[in-house]
């Protein structure tokens, strides 16, 4: 058991530098050049149907936008474009 | 005089018009005040949404009616990067509303990659429990076998998570690390069936210890459409003070669980796409569990000799799910339709007393009536083997579980909504 130790905490140095590398680096293309509505049509219906943007208004996107960030582990970039979309076609 | 009057009353009238037009001026001026309020991004923000389901079962000996869930959700955002959310599980079982914290907890998103949770979090263990659980979101009635009441998933608990999403090239890879109370082992004092269970969800833990876990997820393509998950979860569920420490008998008294862990692991995968050949979507969902614990003693209260007895704790439950809706169809009613099947099995340990080997088939058809309100209709089987159980010798077991298998039928009609 403690081999689990060990290997749980090279996961999470691991990850640690790869938090601080992606801080670092710029936005890498893809997803940089993917418009909001495209990451909208791809992302949105990974776990539900997905909702179009006359369903909410500007403020409550933003929360969905937040707490759909943290249920589907969404990239920053994703969510802030995901949500300036919503709010642009509501 | 006639032109005295005359001039009098047209310098009323010229007074009054001219306050009447100050106050629409006003009015306006006001309404434009407001209408900017409202514009001006607002710096909290709070939202009640939730779900509910409620429907119609019809197994070979039963016909009810039930409210299987009814779950407000509460959302307040503060600024851009900090949320509290939390959802309160309300059970209408045997004419009683049982009322449960599903979770509770606070986010702030540190950096771009990086949000710390801390309260009662979904647990990041596969991908069921924290993303696909409402009622509205999972397409079939009932949860797959192992995971709920009773699974040897851990669905939620108190803690702090760490969690992430981040692109790799094309690829992205998404994290969530974390530390629970972590589940608790079952000694049979309580529930003597069920020595030797962990359970999780504990408001107060029963030693020093937590309980760790993470999961790493993978999606390769650059439309997302593809994700693997990898989850474990470690404790140690035993108190540190033995239950039968006051026992008369020296080998009962001897009998601690301080020292047992529990290691659980899943492999969850998810593909969904619009793909226009078929002209629709296809959704396919799945999970792989397994837990460990490692081995202890346990007494058996309707054994006249009460020796301990043990077993070799190991679990596994998984499903596999495949659905389709002909999403891009002209038809209003049949782009709605949604097919859906999902085949789930739950073994419990042999010669454990709680030992059963479960495997059911689901197949549904859903109508979607909103994006998030669907009417379920589900076609169950479901095959239990009980076995026998409660003996040391899992040779002679063997013979005696195919003996014990029953097949039951269900139907049920329910009603999912989301609001
Ligand atoms: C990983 C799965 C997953 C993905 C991907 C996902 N959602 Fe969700 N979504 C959920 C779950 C689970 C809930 C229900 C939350 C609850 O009730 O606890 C939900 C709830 C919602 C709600 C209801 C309000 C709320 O916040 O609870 C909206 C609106 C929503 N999602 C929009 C979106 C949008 C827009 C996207 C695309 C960016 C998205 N979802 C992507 C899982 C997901």
């Amino acid at each position: 058991m403690i081999k689990i130790k060990y290997i749980f905490g090279i996961v999470i140095s691991i990850f640690t530098v790869i938090i601080i590398l992606q801080s670092c680096t710029a936005q890498k293309a893809m997803i940089a050049n993917k418009s909001g509505a495209q990451l909208w049509g791809e992302n949105c219906l990974r776990c539900h149907n997905t909702p179009t943007p006359t369903d909410f208004n500007d403020e409550e996107w933003k929360t969905i936008g937040l707490h759909m960030q943290d249920r589907a582990n969404l990239t920053n970039v994703e969510a802030t474009k995901i949500v300036e979309f919503l709010c642009s076609a509501n | 005089m006639k032109k005295k009057i005359l001039f009098i009353l047209l310098s009323v009238l010229s007074f009054m018009f001219s306050k009447a037009q100050d106050s629409t001026q006003k009015q306006i001026q006001s309404l434009q005040d407001e209408i900017s309020m409202l514009k001006k991004p607002l710096k909290t923000h709070f939202m009640i949404r939730g779900f509910a389901q409620f429907g119609f079962d019809a197994s070979d000996d039963n016909v009810n009616f039930n409210m299987t869930s009814f779950n407000p959700v509460l959302l307040w955002r503060q600024g851009d990067r900090f949320l509290f959310e939390t959802e309160l599980e309300m059970e209408y079982m045997t004419n009683q509303l049982s009322v449960n914290l599903g979770y509770a907890n606070a986010s702030y998103m540190i950096t771009k990659g990086l949000i710390v949770k801390f309260g009662k979090i979904l647990i990041p263990f596969g991908s069921f429990g924290e993303k696909l659980h409402p009622s509205w979101v999972n397409k079939c009635a009932t949860m797959p076998l192992g995971i709920g009441h009773d699974g040897l998933v851990p669905m939620n608990d108190i803690g702090i998570e760490i969690k992430g999403g981040l692109q790799l090239g094309s690829s992205k890879l998404s994290y969530a690390l974390y530390a629970v109370n972590g589940p608790t082992i079952k000694d049979g004092t309580v529930e003597p069936t069920e020595a030797g269970m962990l359970a999780f969800d504990n408001a107060i833990d029963n030693n020093k210890n937590k309980a760790i876990g993470g999961r790493i997820a993978f999606l390769p393509f650059q439309n997302s459409s593809l994700e693997i998950g990898l989850s474990g979860y470690y404790g140690k569920p035993g108190s540190s003070v033995s239950p039968f420490a006051t026992d008369s008998m020296s080998v009962i008294r001897d009998l601690n669980y301080k020292t047992v862990t529990a290691l659980l692991t899943a492999v969850d995968i998810s593909y969904v796409k619009m793909i226009s050949e078929i002209g629709g979507v296809i959704d396919i969902k799945g999970q792989y569990t397994m837990s460990e614990v490692s081995k202890a003693s346990y007494i058996n209260p309707t054994d006249t000799t009460r020796m301990p007895y043990s077993f070799n704790n190991s679990s596994v439950a998984y499903y596999a799910q495949l659905a389709y809706r002909p999403a891009m169809l002209e038809n209003e009613i049949l782009k709605n339709v949604e097919l859906v099947g999902r085949y789930s099995v739950y073994n419990t340990p042999q010669s454990s007393l709680w030992y059963s080997n479960k495997s059911q088939i689901t197949i549904g058809l859903n109508y979607w009536l909103t994006w998030r309100t669907v009417i379920k209709a589900d076609y169950q089987m479901t095959t239990v083997d009980n076995g026998m159980s409660g003996m040391t010798s899992s040779s002679s077991m063997t013979g005696m579980s195919s003996m014990g298998a029953t097949t039951s039928n269900m139907i049920l009609l329910h009603l999912g909504i989301g609001f």
